[in-house]
């Protein structure tokens, strides 16, 4: 029982805006998606047996497991996990002086400029391709694991560390100089010390990405789980792939979660100094969820 | 009309917010709610469309018992029910028109909501509630980019785009200096007058509240203490609504002049 | 020339403060894992020099690209679908993506049994990296740009839902109660109350997670799911390493491009 209410013929609306930019964006979208959908080499028609194909792998891939294969897979995922950390100390080891080369509170413009181009370079190569690239270097080992997550992780690393050292305050920085430090004294006190924790814990967090990566780089050879899981697919043995796959998720889990709660501990331990570093989700430091996302 | 029969509610956590309250509102009446914060006032008025359930007495609203509503029940009582909120509750992100458009969503089918197409008499009824609060020509403006008195004018559109019988306000002026507290409680009283809606508005200010209720209602401790014509509002009731004398806190002129 | 410092005897130093337990543990159990992880994997600084310092068509392949290869035709096929892979995949999984992200809030699906399974869900497909889909898919549909446009389609959905998830958790609840005081049913609610505040947003993780997938459908090849990869592994397989960084190369080009276009429209979304 509502009150048809407000008498008389509707007053009439402005203009309506034409949001220009809203029109093109949303007209260029779909004409990508449907160029993209009808000139893409595919059988649009497979699409609907892909359900079916999909339920069998999964149902073969988890009803013949068997349980002694489990210590072989623990092994070859501990060496994905070795090949992470590994990996990740180089990374780190070259990602730290690199950083300090591109701060601009630390190094002039065009030294900070030309070592962030570096950095960018090699940030946009995907490990994988790195993998393939060291594997006729390294044989198919472990080793070309390492190397191509070490020089995959130098770029993102030595990014995030350059945003921290210049996120550091200018106070302790000055006195060093007032003092009359050199330039490396003024990084050993003026600035180390302000960034170690940050920089521990970005580690960390790289490291639990890297356990990801050193896991797929094995599809490619470049040794780990990965590799396991790769041959029992391509032979077939469905069962393995499974188990390694319920492997491959518990790990990474469990690594997550150790590396996850130390993360916790030193941001909680640096913010205790100065209190307005508010440790945000999981630990992690600001400012990193847009560039490197866990998958 | 929205009766009230031995209504008592009582929060998760056993706080009782009503107590055993008895009473009418008349189809048409301008009516006030006040008293101090946690009196139950906003339990009240969100009893009345069902945002909070009863937990023991009756509640009929316009010849339905809201305890006894199925969902769908319940979404028809809300439809006719306009409600205003202290925050304003607008989406921030989109325009005003679509903002009032959100007071017909009962009334258009679903996937013209989802697609964004709602239909030309459902467009004209909130052109005439923009109308009704003189906001028209903000119709394309992003709410963000209004004022907070404004803000407001597109809520009371958004409760009138719904062809309500009954609106509720809950603190509508609390966000709001008092100019603009003014402006926007005549709207309301125009409301009433003119539409001939129910209307029952939470208030914090007695001075506001005496000069616009047709009649208050006072609640102490979630019970009513206090209810009849405002002019019969004087020094003694208030002291029995807020359990002390008055002071500038509780009116809006004094205060303001401090 | 020393100024004489005040005083004739250095005062005592409060004691100094031992490095905290929890700083002790973690260096040593770093140091630790260090050790044990090298050894696992077979670590020496002189294997690294020498198999880096050996003269290897790798790297002179890399010195030496062969640029031609974005004009060869026959790379210039596997690069389009490339392209395409990662519109299709972006599109449809962010597309499901945002039903997903809204079933999986409280105020979006009050039903817990059914909300609980939906965030298991989104868990479960969120641990698994790009490549494996890849490999799973390639392995129950067969090679092709069929199981590339699966692999991505899931890790889109993953990543774009636990992105959308994520700001559903900030959002203004008010625009909510206001809805529903209005009698509109669920999915109205959701539409006109929560879609709105969350869309800019939104539409720029798609965009983002487009950036990503370009990057990845360039793998997905590499396990015979098509795409550019396709092409990689071929000149891999036959030790074409000029060819190859060529390739890759351009082909950074072309993602660079992309994400400078695609930066600046997110700039203006938000």
């Amino acid at each position: 029982m509502s009150v048809s209410f407000i008498p008389g013929p509707a007053p009439d609306l402005p203009p309506k805006p034409v949001d220009r930019f809203k029109w093109f964006f949303s007209l260029g979208v779909i004409g990508l998606v449907v160029w993209s959908a009808l000139s893409i080499d595919l059988k649009w028609s497979r699409l609907l047996e892909a359900p079916g194909d999909l339920w069998t792998q999964l149902r073969l891939m988890f009803s013949q497991m068997e349980l002694s294969e489990v210590p072989d897979l623990v092994a070859a995922m501990w060496e994905s996990i070795s090949i992470a950390w590994m990996g990740t100390l180089i990374a780190v080891l070259f990602a730290v002086p690199l950083s300090f080369l591109a701060a601009e509170n630390l190094v002039g413009r065009p030294v900070a400029w030309v070592t962030r181009q570096i950095l960018n370079i090699l940030r946009a190569v995907p490990d994988v391709i790195l993998a393939l690239a060291f594997i006729p270097l390294f044989g198919l080992t472990p080793m070309a694991g390492v190397m191509a997550i070490g020089v995959g992780s130098i770029g993102t690393l030595g990014k995030l560390f350059y945003e921290i050292i210049e996120g550091v305050q200018r106070g302790p920085i000055e006195a060093a100089d007032a003092v009359g430090a050199t330039r490396a004294q003024r990084l050993r006190w003026g600035v180390i010390p302000q960034v170690t924790p940050e920089l521990a814990s970005f580690s960390l967090y790289r490291f639990e990405v890297n356990i990801r990566a050193s896991a797929v780089m094995g599809l490619v050879g470049a040794g780990g789980i990965g590799s396991d899981l790769a041959q029992s697919l391509r032979f077939k043995d469905y069962g393995s792939a499974g188990l390694g796959l319920i492997i491959v998720v518990l790990g990474t889990i469990m690594v997550d979660t150790v590396s996850g709660a130390v993360r916790h501990r030193i941001v909680a331990g640096s913010s205790r100094q100065e209190e307005d570093e508010e440790d945000e989700s999981l630990g992690l430091p600001p400012g990193l969820a847009g560039d490197v996302l866990p998958l | 009309m929205i009766r009230f029969e031995d209504a008592s509610v009582t929060y998760p956590g056993g706080v009782l917010a009503l107590r055993d309250l008895s009473i009418e509102v008349d189809a048409g009446e301008f009516v006030v709610i006040v008293g101090l914060s946690g009196a139950g006032k906003s339990t009240l008025i969100r009893a009345v469309n069902g945002l909070v359930p009863l937990t023991s007495g009756k509640l009929q609203v316009n010849g339905r018992e809201v305890t006894e509503l199925s969902r769908a029940g319940m979404r028809e009582l809300r439809s006719e029910v306009g409600m205003i909120f202290q925050g304003f509750n607008l989406v921030e992100r989109t325009t005003v028109l679509n903002n009032v458009l959100m007071g017909r969503l009962h009334r258009v089918p679903t996937w013209r909501t989802l697609l964004g197409m709602y239909p030309k008499a459902d467009i004209d009824i909130a052109a005439r509630a923009l109308g009704q609060v003189e906001i028209i020509e903000k119709a394309y403006t992003r709410a963000s980019d209004l004022s907070g008195g404004q803000r407001q004018r597109v809520g009371i559109a958004r409760a009138l785009a719904q062809e309500p019988s009954i609106v509720l306000a809950d603190e509508p002026v609390a966000s709001l200096d008092p100019p603009t507290s003014h402006v926007v409680m005549r709207y309301l009283q125009q409301i009433s007058r003119d539409l001939g809606i129910t209307t029952i508005v939470n208030l914090h200010f007695l001075d506001l509240a005496t000069a616009y209720a047709d009649r208050i209602i006072g609640l102490r401790d979630g019970m009513l203490v206090f209810d009849g014509p405002g002019s019969a509002c004087d020094a003694q009731v208030f002291e029995d609504i807020y359990g002390r004398s008055l002071t500038a806190d509780d009116t809006m002129h004094k205060q303001a002049a401090l | 020339m020393t100024v004489p410092t005040v005083g004739i005897q250095a005062p005592n130093l409060p004691p100094k403060p031992r490095p905290s337990l929890f700083a002790i543990g973690g260096t040593l159990a770093a140091i630790a894992m260090t050790i044990v992880t090298a050894r696992s994997v077979g670590f020496s600084f002189g294997g690294i020099v020498t198999n880096l310092g050996r003269k290897n068509s790798v790297i002179e392949g890399l010195l030496s690209p062969d640029w031609g290869q974005i004009w060869s035709r026959r790379s210039r096929a596997p690069f389009i679908e490339t392209f395409q892979l990662a519109v299709l995949g972006t599109a449809t999984g962010s597309l499901l993506s945002l039903p997903l992200a809204l079933w999986s809030t409280r105020f979006g699906n009050p039903n817990p049994f059914t909300r609980g399974i939906l965030r298991g869900f989104n868990n479960v497909i969120r641990s698994i990296p790009d490549l494996l889909w890849a490999l799973l898919f390639v392995s129950a549909v067969g090679i092709g740009a069929l199981p590339g446009l699966l692999a991505l389609f899931f890790f889109s959905l993953a990543v774009t839902t636990k992105l959308t998830s994520d700001t559903l958790d900030g959002i203004d609840m008010g625009p909510i109660e206001a809805a529903n005081a209005t009698g509109a049913n669920l999915s109205q609610m959701l539409r006109t109350a929560v879609v709105p505040q969350i869309l800019p947003a939104y539409s720029s993780f798609v965009l983002y997670n487009f950036e990503i997938n370009l990057r990845a459908s360039a793998v997905l090849g590499l396990v015979g799911a098509g795409g550019i990869g396709n092409r990689i592994e071929f000149f891999r397989g036959r030790g074409e390493w000029e060819e190859l960084w060529g390739l890759v190369f351009m082909f950074f080009l072309v993602v660079f491009v992309v994400e400078r276009i695609s930066v600046t429209l997110r700039r203006r979304l938000i």
